[in-house]
């Protein structure tokens, strides 16, 4: 409504209140096969912390993906902050330990990809170059769940990962909810310095 | 407790690839075995289940090529209740499958593929990927190669509601048709695509066939196979990835097999090696004679270009077209040369765009009698078709009931693994002779040998590092000499 055909209607012209800045938007994704044991316990806790934090500001939850490459890149592409739940295996890990990083880590390890497509920190650059709306590297954080069995069918977890699941969504919901808040995001990650990346676990 | 620590790399052991190759002592190939732990179970996991339900459980297998398996599952299931398929189901089926197949060709031929012929094979492995090859062929090549591979998959979302996931093949047909305003949705991207495969082969031909040096390691280099063609052929004799009978013909072009899909088992035996999961089917008729080629062999391709030497035409003007270009250039029809798989996958491509614009024309594509209802069960089904990287089967048993009482499952990949083993210590043998010390050139181009099948032995689609994590050991006298290692 123009301020004359406020005027012409007998109110007073108000000064509108500045525009509430957007908060970031942010997808929450749990990466695994549902199928493959250990290998879906990302996406179990994906469910779980999506479901008590759906409701917060600028987040989408994507509690199942099973896609990894350029087709991730699709997915990611028009959020500003990434936030992955998977799950890995290091050699000498112990199940239920979890680690976080953050997407400068990536760069390097070039996990959470197939072996037909581009890797994972490939696509997310390739998307950049193209001009595509990716989030910054380091505004990519992902949370990943040492696992024991990841090879075998079943749609079980194996029982120290079942056991440790409320406390593992307890300890996750806590860092990701302080990431929400976070309304502002990090620097390019071409200005993060290099001893601030790193991979931070937490043992159980 | 918490800390910061370092994990370098961060991978799991279990999806490396690796290869051994042992020297004899004067320090050349004696042996080479080419080893990837295959994982275990899902014949047996699906026992018990509806039988209906695979089709939604198969496309766990292996984020990859998920339509694939949903495909020939789906295909084995209407089997398993008498084989009636609605008419409008198997158009819409096929065209989801040629969205499919061309934004997988995207993907291997860009991601995969073009980094060793445009960057070449001996680049940097630093720069050689998708990004470098970006970097050199420009940004607006980039753009055009994530829009088509988006359009492509945007199309089997629209057709079939998801890309990825499958759950819309269901007994006798599909769980949705397609609507008028959805195709209008659809006709342009095709009219893209089409484009696009057409621009592709400029690529390869500015790229590639243009660069001496490239034709020289394609045509003269040591990845070739005197082994048998496999692939689905429609009545035309021309490529069908949907369906059709099973085409073999030897490395000389002769026909040694041709037989429906429910025969499979009269033609294709599995032999099982001690040192892989992963077992090594052949032409059971023949018998396993070993890893040899010959024309004796038994062993056989089941890859793109194996398609094609089992073709005698293409089903469409323009793939035919880039047919006889191909085996015009390449010396003939068939043709051993396996790195001509690049060129392969983008011959199927136009064929793929191009059968997906003559349903976009036909009238009764957005009918909706897309689905029969299933009135008996037989008990038993068989699904074949063609996966991007192979002949895909599926065999079902069930009871009365419907329920699953076994499966048997030839992937793909599986076809090509003793030609896969072959290739690979075809390559090191000649490149790794007396007096050459092996590097990370000598490890690319052995990868190169096994690149060219698109090997796919994933399962979780993030479990493995995008470049395949590889470790190459040379041994000479049970002693490791040499180690390398790329992504792990």
């Amino acid at each position: 409504m123009s301020s004359a055909a406020a005027v012409d209607r007998g109110r007073p012209e108000v000064a509108p209140l500045p525009a509430r800045p957007a908060p970031p938007r942010t997808l929450l994704l749990g990466m695994g096969n549902p199928i493959l044991c250990d290998d879906g316990i990302g996406i179990e806790l994906a469910r779980r912390i999506g479901a008590r934090l759906g409701d917060a500001d600028g987040l989408v939850v994507q509690a199942e993906c099973t896609v990894g490459g350029l087709n991730l890149l699709e997915l990611v592409a028009g959020f500003d902050r990434l936030i992955v739940v998977d799950s890995i295996m290091t050699a000498g890990g112990r199940p239920g330990d979890w680690y976080r990083f953050d997407g400068t880590s990536v760069r390097d390890t070039m996990n959470l990809s197939n072996v037909h497509d581009a890797n994972f920190a490939t696509a997310m650059e390739l998307g950049r170059r193209m001009g595509m709306h990716i989030p910054h590297a380091a505004d990519i954080h992902i949370f990943a769940v040492e696992v024991r069995e990841n090879l075998t069918f079943g749609e079980r977890l194996s029982p120290e990962l079942e056991d440790a699941v409320p406390d593992l969504c307890g300890e996750m919901l806590g860092e990701i909810a302080e990431l929400l808040a976070t309304k502002d995001l990090s620097r390019p990650a071409s200005e993060v310095p290099a001893k601030e990346a790193g991979t931070w676990r937490r043992e159980r | 407790m918490s800390r910061k620590i370092s994990i370098d790399p961060i991978t799991r052991l279990e999806g490396h690839g690796k290869i051994e190759i042992f020297l004899d002592d004067a320090g050349a190939v004696e042996d080479c075995y080419f080893q990837i732990p295959e994982l275990r179970g899902f014949e047996r996991f699906v026992v018990g289940r509806p039988i209906e339900e695979l089709p939604r459980l198969v496309t766990r297998i292996c984020g990859v090529c998920p339509a694939s398996h949903h495909m020939a599952s789906a295909k084995a299931v209407d089997n398993c209740f008498g084989g009636e398929v609605a008419p409008l189901a198997v158009k819409l089926r096929r065209m989801y499958y040629n969205a499919h197949y061309i934004h997988s060709h995207i993907a291997h031929f860009y991601a995969l593929a073009a980094p060793d012929f445009v960057l070449g094979p001996d680049a940097d492995p630093a720069i050689r990927n998708v990004l470098g090859v970006v970097a050199k062929v420009g940004l607006e090549i980039g753009g055009a190669v994530i829009a088509s591979r988006s359009k492509a998959q945007e199309i089997q979302r629209i057709i079939g509601g998801r890309s990825t996931q499958d759950i819309w093949c269901i007994p006798g047909g599909v769980a949705k048709g397609l609507k008028p305003e959805e195709l209008d949705q659809i006709r342009p991207m095709v009219a893209d695509l089409l484009e696009f495969t057409q621009f592709s082969l400029q690529l390869f031909r500015d790229v590639v066939l243009a660069n001496p040096t490239y034709l020289d390691i394609i045509a003269h280099g040591p990845y070739t196979l005197d082994v048998h063609n496999m692939g689905l052929v429609d009545e035309n004799d021309a490529p069908d990835f949907y369906d059709g009978q099973v085409r073999v013909v030897d490395f000389e072009g002769k026909e040694l097999h041709r037989y429906d899909p429910k025969d499979y088992a009269d033609y294709v035996a599995e032999h099982v090696e001690p040192w892989t999961y992963l077992k090594f089917p052949y032409l059971k008729q023949r018998g396993w004679k070993g890893f040899r080629e010959g024309i004796d062999t038994s062993i056989y391709c089941a890859t793109p270009l194996a398609r094609l030497n089992v073709a005698e035409r293409m089903a469409t003007p323009k793939a035919q077209e880039a047919f006889e270009e191909m085996f015009a250039t390449i010396g003939g029809h068939p043709s051993r040369l396996l790195l001509a798989q690049h060129w392969a996958r983008l011959v199927e491509m136009v064929q793929n765009a191009e059968t997906l614009q003559l349903y976009c024309d036909d009238p009764d594509i957005t009918g909706d009698q897309f689905r029969v209802i299933p009135q008996r069960v037989t008990g038993e089904g068989i699904g074949i078709v063609e996966a991007m990287r192979g002949t895909l089967t599926h065999h079902y048993t069930c009871d009365a009931n419907g329920i699953c009482t076994s499966a048997n499952l030839i992937v793909g990949t599986t076809n090509n693994n003793a030609p896969i083993q072959m290739v690979t210590k075809k390559v090191a043998g000649a490149l790794i002779k007396p007096g050459t010390e092996p590097d990370q050139g000598i490890l690319n181009m052995v990868e190169m040998a096994f690149r060219a099948f698109d090997p796919c032995y994933s399962c979780a689609t993030h479990s493995m590092p995008g470049q395949m994590p590889l470790r190459v050991r040379v041994r000479r006298g049970g002693e490791v000499t040499h180690e390398f290692r790329r992504g792990c």
